[in-house]
């Protein structure tokens, strides 16, 4: 997951659906955050690159929204409902994931785990195919 | 007077015995000429249409997509070729008739027309953005709306495409990597290039169904509406071909059952666009939202045009100089062989230098600044050049003589041509611009798709997936404890390894303890979830303090942060829960590691907490550790936390038995909720701290 800055990110990323649960006018998710560009990256105990000032999963609640969702411990979110969450503070990560109005969140997720599988997958699969008709 | 073989303008008068004689001789001639060019031409449109061909045979035989939009494309840019050369035909067929009409000598042009000269373009970097709405990305969850794209790049009578890229929402820019290299380009060039897109959705059968969709449509629509949609179809911006002479008569696109490409947007490029740099270039888009190929454009293109006139890289003149620097005496000549490249003449001592790459005696710039003159000189008959540059205010003057009064005249021809050259193709002569030859070897992608910030492979989570990755991050552990002996430890173990990663204080054991501890995975994974939001702890936090309860003190809600670093007592939070926990089974679940060892490990910690005076030897005793380097290590943990009881480490022993969760109520007993808290909030006012927050 590591990355060079102003290169564009490749990654192998899960799609995670997360129902908020209500509770006392509370929308909670059940998970918990850390990271952002405001943070010192080298505290963070998930990241592979620790340069990484990416938004990491530092916990989940058991039997919570996130864990139902089969958010784990670890992940790195790339995006909130579409919002970008490689390059944004620490409190802007929590604000687009506490917004009162959704009641459901798509992150898009990666972890390393993630890309290991894919990889595995992948060589037993033939290589792309090229056109013959391009000069 | 007149030779049949030459090529002569005269007025001839009209219905004379001798025009039509000339005008049978010329037939003859240019029938003759023109099967040295029109075959050239013909063989192309041949290979083109045996290109074609094949491509709609193939295009009828395949089944996949991939290929079908593949073969598509190919006979897209076949169409076109094709096209493209029979204009050029005709073209050439109606310049000659033109040629054949006798011209009066009012109409005759003056002979001597110079023609700059040809020169290489290429473009590069193509980049299109897009601009999706937000509302795209959840309207069709799991379902993507996808188009392949390609470029057609047209100039002159080459035409180029571009790979093709498949495009999603997910896209935010349209890249093309591909270098297009245009030989023989004029400096009044007209790049055209060509955006051509076809819907790919995944449920399209190569087959009928669609086409009688479009063709119901295309009858259900008005005339005009009708003839517009049909124009929008055909391939190509070439004018409509007019059946000359002996070409075949061709139908612009046979109809072939398949994916069919549309126009989505055009723009033309000419010498006012080419810079050495990226540069933004607006787009003609065709199409509106209801096409099925649309795709949300911003409406401009990114590229880089470059352009190498051949006066820049090729060797204008050459030969045999004197040179003599103005000013200097008079009979001071140097003999020089002179090439007159780009925007200097090189001057070598000997013919030689130029083969051995030894640098040039001298160099004179020639640029837009430089005037040459021919004078007489006064000391001998022959005619002198003279060329003057300014070097900043100063005027230097360089005086060059040759051999014959024929050299001369050569020269001062090639300056001139060489001039003209320059102000035509204008800002390309200041400097030469790089071009990059496309690398003959196409390296392998990596990722199948192109350009896209994420690279996505939409994974349904279930719990297959999550058991199965389980299964084979067990299997590698296994694998591991089997190879713990060389202390290797995969980089991912680290994911597992969080709290081993940082010690407070002890930050020159971090690395090696990682992978001293790797082999006891299953108690590490375990752990992980727990202590990965462990609460701060500042250094000088007394044990014995009393802090507030749960309430403001678990991490959940105050921005949970750690000092310096995550501490090290991990490994002693791991020695309680291990003890208890060493003869469970392994279980591959990650999950249900959680839950279990969550709660053996509050039930371990009452007993940690007294279990942290005692001597480390006893809790050492029952770990199954494998290998003895993470013992010594472990011991060496366990004996610093302890030695400085009331120090952090006692209250981060503390801290790492009630890193569990909180936020969510769960009850559990903490024994120091009051400590807890005091150091969330000393944390907290700490800069280095690592913030967590609580969704």
């Amino acid at each position: 997951m590591s990355f060079v800055p102003g290169q564009p990110v490749t990654a192998v990323v899960e799609r995670i659906e997360i129902q908020k649960l209500r509770h006392e006018n509370n929308l909670i998710l059940g998970f918990s955050i850390g990271g952002g560009i405001d943070q010192d990256p080298g505290q963070n105990p998930y990241s592979e690159d620790k340069a990484d000032k990416g938004i990491y999963v530092t916990r989940i609640t058991p039997k919570g929204p996130a864990d139902d969702a089969g958010l784990k411990v670890g992940d790195k979110i790339m995006q909130v409902n579409g919002w970008d969450m490689t390059m944004v503070t620490h409190d802007q990560a929590r604000k687009k994931l506490t917004k009162k109005r959704e009641d459901v969140v798509r992150l898009l997720v990666t972890r390393k785990a993630l890309e290991k599988v894919v990889k595995q997958s992948m060589t037993t699969y033939p290589g792309p195919q090229c056109s013959g008709m391009t000069n | 007077m007149f030779c049949r073989n030459q090529t002569t303008r005269a007025t001839v008068a009209r219905g004379s015995a001798l025009e039509m004689e000339i005008r049978r001789g010329k037939f003859r001639k240019s029938l003759f000429l023109d099967k040295s060019q029109d075959s050239d031409i013909q063989k192309k449109i041949d290979h083109e249409i045996r290109m074609r061909d094949g491509a709609c045979k193939l295009l009828a035989a395949c089944s996949q997509r991939d290929q079908a939009l593949e073969a598509a494309k190919s006979l897209q840019t076949c169409s076109t070729r094709i096209m493209a050369y029979m204009s050029e035909l005709q073209r050439m067929k109606e310049a000659q008739v033109m040629q054949n009409v006798p011209r009066r000598a009012s109409d005759a042009g003056p002979m001597d027309d110079r023609l700059p000269c040809k020169g290489k373009v290429a473009i590069s970097d193509l980049r299109i953005p897009l601009m999706w709405k937000d509302t795209e990305y959840f309207k069709n969850k799991g379902e993507l709306h996808r188009c392949a794209v390609f470029c057609l790049l047209q100039l002159g009578g080459e035409i180029f495409d571009t790979d093709m890229v498949i495009v999603d929402r997910t896209l935010t820019d349209i890249c093309f990597d591909n270098t297009i290299i245009f030989n023989e380009a004029g400096p009044g060039f007209e790049l055209r290039v060509e955006l051509y897109s076809c819907c790919s959705e995944d449920d399209y059968s190569a087959g009928s169904t669609p086409r009688k969709l479009a063709s119901k449509l295309s009858s259900s629509l008005g005339r005009s509406a009708g003839k517009k949609l049909r124009a929008a179809m055909e391939p190509g911006p070439c004018s409509p071909v007019s059946n000359g002479g002996g070409a075949p008569l061709l139908l612009p696109v046979p109809s072939v059952p398949g994916p069919k490409y549309h126009l989505l947007a055009h723009t033309t490029l000419s010498l006012s666009h080419v810079q050495d740099s990226f540069r933004t270039h607006d787009l003609t888009i065709s199409g509106n939202e209801e096409c099925s190929y649309w795709l949300p454009l911003y409406g401009s293109m990114c590229c880089r045009l470059a352009a190498q006139p051949h006066c820049m890289t090729q060797q204008v003149m050459s030969g045999c100089l004197k040179v003599k620097q103005c000013g200097g005496d008079p009979q001071s000549w140097t003999k020089v062989y002179a090439i007159l490249k780009g925007t200097s003449l090189f001057c070598y001592h000997r013919q030689e230098d130029v083969e051995a790459n030894v640098e040039p005696a001298f160099t004179i710039g020639i640029n837009k600044e430089t005037r040459i003159r021919a004078e007489k000189d006064p000391h001998s008959k022959v005619q002198n050049i003279c060329i003057s540059n300014q070097y900043g205010g100063e005027e230097v003057t360089h005086t060059l003589t040759t051999e014959s009064r024929e050299d001369t005249h050569r020269w001062m021809e090639a300056f001139w041509q060489h001039f003209y050259d320059m102000s035509k193709w204008r800002q390309c002569c200041d400097d030469l611009m790089k071009i990059q030859l496309p690398s003959p070897r196409k390296p392998t992608p990596v990722t199948p798709k192109q350009g896209s910030l994420y690279h996505e492979m939409v994974i349904e989570s279930s719990d297959d997936l999550s058991s199965s990755v389980s299964d084979i991050l067990a299997r590698r552990m296994r694998e591991l404890e089997l190879r713990s002996q060389l202390g290797t430890s995969p980089t991912w173990m680290s994911v597992f390894e969080e709290d081993s990663t940082k010690g407070s204080g002890f930050p020159r054991q971090c690395s090696s303890r990682l992978s001293g501890l790797s082999p006891c995975t299953p108690h590490r994974v375990s752990r992980s979830p727990m202590s990965a939001h462990r609460c701060p702890q500042p250094g000088l936090l007394s044990s014995d303090a009393s802090l507030t309860s749960d309430s403001d003190s678990h991490c959940s809600t105050s921005p949970c942060s750690h000092h310096q670093g995550w501490p090290e007592p991990s490994s002693n939070f791991s020695l309680s829960s291990s003890s208890p926990s060493r003869l469970r089974p392994r279980t591959l679940s990650l999950d249900a590691k959680l839950s279990t060892l969550r709660g053996r490990g509050y039930g371990g910690k009452g007993t940690f907490q007294c279990a942290c005076q005692p001597p480390p030897s006893s809790l050492l005793a029952p770990l199954p550790v494998s290998s003895r380097s993470p013992q010594s290590q472990r011991s060496t943990q366990t004996t610093l936390s302890c030695s400085s009881s009331t120090s952090s480490n006692s209250s981060s022993n503390s801290e790492g038995s009630h890193s569990p969760e909180s936020s969510e109520g769960v009850p559990f007993s903490r024994p120091s909720p009051a400590r807890r808290s005091l150091r969330n909030i000393r944390a907290r006012l700490d800069p280095r701290n690592w913030l967590q927050s609580q969704v």
